[in-house]
């Protein structure tokens, strides 16, 4: 296990005031807060930035880790000393944001690492497994989870196995996640971003009371060849220059496979051509969104005596033709 | 993975084919009841129905509330600063949308 420099990943000397801890994570959540960032590391940046804060803030956890790490570096190799807690008390406190998604369960689960949970224990990060409400009978939660499915998925509908960690009680009421697995059908024409609400699906009830809801957020996995803009779908069509200039029938990729398209001839790079109703599919009563293909110019390579003459020959043609004032700048 | 196993459970689509109600809101979002009516009266969400035992929300309700509830519980700001995050964060999108849309392809060697 390695060891984590809370006050390295706030920025901050561990002289620190508790009101630079608060005013570093303050501006630190703001700037990497997966809802409001768009860096990709994001949502670990976060995680890592609440944990730290979830120990910082907290003059008792503070104190503790302070004693326990002050000599090491982080990622240094770690093991915390044997009865190093004693004479404190950590509190299980509110649940502290694990951001969405997260691996886990809820949003409000705090998704800790190994060092930490080494040093407070599963229990102090609050969440799903440090809240056992007891009701004689009470209706499960609902749960939340991110399911990647490909552009493909949503053109034609299909049937995904996904796998989720669900906190179960044990018999001696300890709280570990389960895996599970459930077979589900993606709804052909399903966008990025909508959630699928899977009834009964989620945690159990108590005392008879029915089961919570599981609610699926669907995500597309990144495609090489196509952008999608929630129903329509973009992509990209290199042209030979003379095929812009004089236009012509060329392949274009879809989702659904390959379709012959005329470009009609003048085409600059940019122009984009709408294929009606082919982007992704309509759901009951809506209307399917656009493909639109976007021309783009490929330049073939002045690489022989041949290609070199062809390109001088078209220079000679466009004799006053300056590419600079054309393009309007 | 993609054979046809008519076991496969099979959900609706939130967005496209339910409204919530504030039960239902609350209960997928971890919300009380109170945190709705504070956010309806932020208008952050806009219910259709009288009273909120009659507040039928459309489906995007339910992303805009968690998006919500997370910003107030791990940026520490108060309703109104939520409200006007999300206002941002959607212009931010439709910005980013129209963006992709126009994104003129790079010229190739």
């Amino acid at each position: 296990m390695q060891y984590k420099d809370y006050y390295e990943t706030l920025g901050l000397p561990r002289t620190a005031t508790q009101d630079d801890i608060k005013h570093a994570y303050r501006k630190l959540a703001r700037k990497y807060h997966p809802d409001v960032s768009k860096l990709a590391d994001a949502e670990a940046r976060f995680k890592d930035i609440n944990e730290a804060n979830e120990v910082l803030k907290d003059p008792e956890k503070r104190a503790a880790y302070d004693q326990v790490g002050s000599g090491f570096k982080a990622g240094q190799e770690f093991r915390p000393p044997p009865n190093w807690d004693a004479g404190f008390e950590f509190r299980g406190g509110e649940a502290p944001g694990g951001g969405p998604g997260g691996g886990g369960f809820g949003g409000a689960d705090f998704d800790a690492s190994d060092f930490f949970e080494s040093l407070f224990g599963a229990r102090a990060r609050g969440g799903a497994g440090a809240r056992p409400r007891r009701a004689a009978s009470m209706q499960g939660e609902d749960h939340h989870a991110k399911v990647l499915i490909d552009l493909e998925d949503a053109y034609r509908g299909a049937e995904r196995s996904i796998s989720l960690r669900v906190p179960k009680e044990g018999a001696d009421g300890r709280v570990a996640l389960e895996e599970r697995r459930l077979d589900v059908h993606i709804p052909r024409g399903i966008r990025a971003g909508q959630h699928l609400r899977l009834a009964g699906q989620g945690a159990s009830g108590i005392g008879g009371a029915p089961a919570g809801d599981l609610y699926l957020e669907i995500e597309f996995s990144m495609h090489s060849r196509f952008r999608v803009d929630g129903a329509d779908v973009y992509v990209d069509l290199p042209l030979a220059p003379w095929e812009a200039a004089l236009g012509a029938t060329v392949d274009a990729q879809t989702p659904e496979g390959t379709v012959q398209l005329t470009v009609p001839k003048g085409s600059a790079a940019g122009r984009k051509l709408r294929l009606k109703g082919r982007g992704l599919p309509a759901k009951a009563g809506g209307t399917p969104g656009d493909l639109y293909a976007v021309l783009a110019i490929a330049l073939p390579p002045a690489d022989s005596d041949k290609a070199r003459q062809a390109y001088a020959a078209m220079a000679e043609a466009f004799g006053g033709y300056d590419a600079r004032r054309e393009r309007g700048g | 993975m993609k054979e046809a196993t008519s076991f496969a459970l099979r959900g609706s689509v939130v967005e496209d084919e339910l409204t919530l109600t504030t039960f239902e809101l609350c209960r997928a979002c971890n919300a009380s009841e109170e945190h709705i009516e504070l956010w309806v009266s932020e208008g952050v969400l806009q219910p259709t129905g009288a009273g909120r035992d009659e507040w039928r929300f459309g489906g995007r309700s339910l992303a805009r509330m968690r998006v919500a509830m997370r910003l107030a519980r791990d940026l520490e700001i108060n309703s109104s600063g939520v409200a006007l995050a999300l206002d941002l964060l959607d212009e931010i999108e439709a910005l980013e949308a129209r963006l992709r849309r126009e994104s003129a392809p790079r010229l190739r060697p």
